[in-house]
């Protein structure tokens, strides 16, 4: 049996005891792009935090990369949201990239070759090769975002965890994240994207989780992207539109 | 014989008073995390203090002046892209020190009254110093309550106060230049360290307590004057320095609020179920 | 310019600061990175109750002693206080802060010489550093600086991204103690020969002042130091003159905290440029 990226049975998750999300199933293979859609403060981060062990788990069994969450820390790549980022930190865009092969260096090893060689990879991979000495706060958002996304690449990792990558992102960037997502994950990397843009959901996903809360419906795109279920999930009205595209429409 | 002649009755008037005004700058004080600066301003003051003595003009004059060039110097050097506002807070309050003990060096014999500003000499102060501190009191009070509404939303909601027209910068300027005239009428009786702690520890102490503004604001006013009263009694009963004893007992307020503040956080997790 | 200097203790006081420049250019980097200029003036502040019992219990060699215990609870206190999530980071430290020094003053208050005790720990005592106190201070630099360097990496991801060295396992917790250990350490080695004000100057301003030139962690560490140097023989040379050759008294730590706001005063202006020119 092929190991599962992600396996997560009715888990409940949330801070100091309160549950922020609950009646979470999950299960993710090699290769697979998982979309968790839902309204802002349905728990996404909160979700994609709990798959490094950085939120209580209240209930249910998680494993991550066949380990404890916690254990899959530095396994898993991770893309936190850029607006969290002090863009006034004197850093250049390699040395944020570089972090990425801590894992690999540790606290002391210099930097090798084939290190080196990994950040200009994955530099060159989200087309910000020539970028590689600007200070990072001083690139626009979607060329941080892409930053940070070659960051994860370049730790190589078999799971990539990305928290709203796409919020405040130019069309430019937003087309090269997408471009390398399809890659990485064509190359056999698992994805869980987290996003409350339902276009992008249906373009990108091949599974989607509905949440808010909780689970509202979890499967592949076609059957759970549904006018009923984005009802309950968003608590409002969602029409379909002609091009079977949908929009939901706050109560 | 006038009450007022008694030490200890103008030295309990003047904890009553700057309790009552410690503790309500206080409430803006953690609210808006400004306990650096607070502290970057007791010590700022000091070059100014030193500088009056010396040419002879009032000592409150001088602190506030100096007081003012740093609360406008870290509004000036915060507000510039890429300069750090507790950075530049170190960088004054450490300057404003040298500059302040460079010109004591001058001076021969100012040895003592620079340990009086640390620690303050609250058993030496008389009628003016206490007409001082109510006048500024009475002052604060007002002016706290006349520009509640454009404060708090500056504090809490700056994109928001600017959509409401507010000027972000110019009500920042304002409660910094309040603080600064709480500090300076304060550190001359009680001293520097007592200064920030007086102000800090009964808000923080406070903020355990209760959310709601007006509820946290009456109990910082009443923790402040409480440890006032605790600290002087121990002061004088114990032969230790008073703004010692005064900041030690606001800490043991604080201390004292720890287990109120966890079981509130057990009765709201059981009330509510916050997402995000 | 060197002569003054071959007088041994105006040479010893110049080696202290260069001794202390070594440490100050790097570490002022992360209290810059982590904002962490009130830290470190609560450290040079708590640090007096155990100078004083050290002082009391064994005398001068108690000092170093009695610094290194209180700089170190301070460093666990800061850590475990300012991670809770009740108190704000400054509340947490203001508060440590003014009821450590309280203690201090406290236990000095009751001895009779309490005002010189004061003033000395506030200025240090440049001028009459001991071949002894070098070495001291040299192994607390040596010891300060291979701390730092074995955590750099992960110190560095941490100030930059918490979410994200969280996420890659490192523990944020033993880093954020093992640089306020440091930070502790720092102060510590300076504080008695360079005063609590001296001290904190050196912890903020050459990070602070070398960020108004250049975005590059490594050249901000190194001019830092440079900046140090530079200040302290300035400082040292500058109240050597004014008190040989025109009787004026000055304290030397002032002088060269006085040079080093200066200097960052005078960068600004340089800051500013460069922020319009990149844009």
């Amino acid at each position: 049996m092929a190991s599962a990226a992600l396996r997560y049975t009715g888990v409940s998750v949330g801070y100091q005891g309160v549950p922020v999300l609950t009646g979470v199933d999950l299960d993710l293979r090699a290769g697979q792009r998982l979309v968790l859609a839902g309204p802002n403060g349905a728990g996404k981060s909160t979700l994609i935090k709990s798959m490094l062990g950085l939120t209580q788990l209240l209930g249910g069994t998680a494993t991550v990369l066949d380990r404890p969450p916690a254990r899959a820390r530095g396994l898993a790549g991770y893309v936190p949201q850029t607006g969290t980022l002090d863009a006034d930190f004197p850093v250049s865009v390699r040395q944020v990239v570089m972090m990425g092969r801590y894992r690999e260096l540790g606290w002391w090893r210099p930097a090798r070759a084939a290190d080196r060689d990994a950040v200009d990879r994955a530099l060159d991979r989200v087309g910000l090769a020539d970028r590689a000495r600007h200070r990072f706060g001083a690139l626009s958002g979607g060329q941080r975002q892409r930053v940070l996304l070659a960051r994860a690449l370049a730790g190589e990792p078999r799971l990539l965890l990305l928290d709203e990558p796409f919020n405040g992102v130019d069309a430019v960037s937003q087309e090269a994240i997408v471009r390398v997502l399809r890659e990485v994950s064509a190359a056999g990397t698992a994805l869980v994207i987290s996003t409350h843009d339902l276009a992008v959901a249906r373009e990108l996903a091949d599974l989607i989780c509905l949440i808010n809360g909780r689970q509202w419906a979890a499967g592949p795109v076609g059957e759970t992207l549904t006018a009923e279920t984005l009802r309950r999930a968003y608590g409002g009205a969602a029409i379909e539109v002609a091009d079977g595209r949908l929009v939901v429409v706050e109560p | 014989m006038n009450w007022w002649d008694d030490v200890l009755h103008r030295a309990v008037t003047e904890v009553v008073l700057v309790g009552v005004l410690a503790g309500l700058i206080g409430v803006r004080v953690v609210q808006r995390r400004l306990s650096f600066l607070t502290m970057a301003l007791t010590h700022a003051t000091f070059p100014g203090v030193v500088a009056a003595s010396i040419i002879g003009v009032n000592i409150l004059v001088g602190g506030a002046a100096a007081g003012a060039v740093v609360a406008l110097g870290v509004a000036a050097l915060s507000r510039r892209p890429g300069q750090d506002a507790a950075a530049a807070t170190g960088v004054l309050l450490s300057g404003g020190f040298a500059l302040g003990s460079a010109l004591v060096a001058t001076q021969s014999g100012f040895s003592r009254d620079l340990s009086s500003l640390l620690v303050g000499s609250i058993l030496t102060v008389d009628a003016t110093d206490l007409i001082v501190t109510a006048v500024v009191l009475a002052a604060v009070t007002l002016l706290l309550t006349l520009c509640a509404r454009p404060l708090l939303l500056t504090g809490f909601d700056r994109a928001g106060a600017r959509a409401a027209g507010l000027s972000t910068g110019l009500w920042d300027v304002v409660l910094l230049l309040t603080v600064e005239v709480v500090v300076v009428t304060v550190v001359p009786a009680v001293g520097t360290i007592l200064a920030l702690s007086l102000i800090v520890a009964p808000a923080a102490a406070a903020r355990l307590w209760s959310d709601r503004q007006p509820v946290v604001t009456g109990l910082a006013v009443l923790f402040a004057v409480a440890s006032g009263l605790i600290g002087l009694s121990v002061s004088t009963r114990w032969n230790v320095a008073a703004g010692a004893g005064v900041s030690l007992a606001a800490t043991g307020v604080l201390l004292a609020s720890w287990p109120i503040a966890r079981a509130r956080v057990r009765g709201d997790a059981a009330r509510s179920h916050p997402i995000g | 310019m060197i002569e003054p200097f071959t007088v041994p203790f105006l040479g010893r006081a110049l080696a202290e600061l260069v001794l202390l420049a070594v440490i100050c250019g790097p570490i002022s980097v992360f209290v810059l990175a982590r904002g962490l200029s009130f830290v470190a003036d609560a450290l040079t502040h708590t640090v007096f109750p155990g100078v004083v019992l050290g002082v009391v219990a064994g005398g001068l060699d108690g000092l170093f002693a009695g610094a290194l215990v209180a700089g170190l609870v301070t460093a666990v206190l800061l850590t475990v206080l300012t991670r809770g999530a009740r108190l704000s980071d400054d509340a947490a430290t203001a508060v440590v802060l003014t009821a450590m020094f309280s203690i201090g003053v406290v236990l000095v208050s009751r001895r009779s010489s309490y005002t010189a005790d004061l003033t000395s720990f506030l200025f240090g005592r440049l001028l009459t550093v001991t071949p002894r106190h070098l070495a001291e201070t040299a192994v607390l630099v040596v010891v300060i600086l291979v701390g730092l360097l074995v955590a750099v990496r992960a110190l560095l991801f941490r100030s930059f991204d918490p979410a994200g060295a969280a996420a890659a396992g490192l523990r944020i917790g033993r880093l954020d103690l093992w640089l306020n250990v440091l930070l502790a350490l720092v102060v510590v080695a300076a504080v008695r020969a360079v005063g609590t004000i001296l001290v904190l100057a050196l912890l903020i301003i050459p990070a602070a002042a070398a960020r108004m030139v250049t975005d590059r962690l490594v050249v901000m560490a190194l001019l830092g130091t440079v900046l140090v140097v530079v200040a302290g023989y300035a400082g040292l040379l500058l109240s050597w003159t004014a008190s040989v050759r025109y009787g004026l008294a000055s304290t030397s730590g002032s002088s060269v905290v006085l040079l080093l706001v200066l200097s960052y005063l005078i960068l600004i202006p340089v800051r500013l440029w460069r922020g319009r020119t990149r844009r």
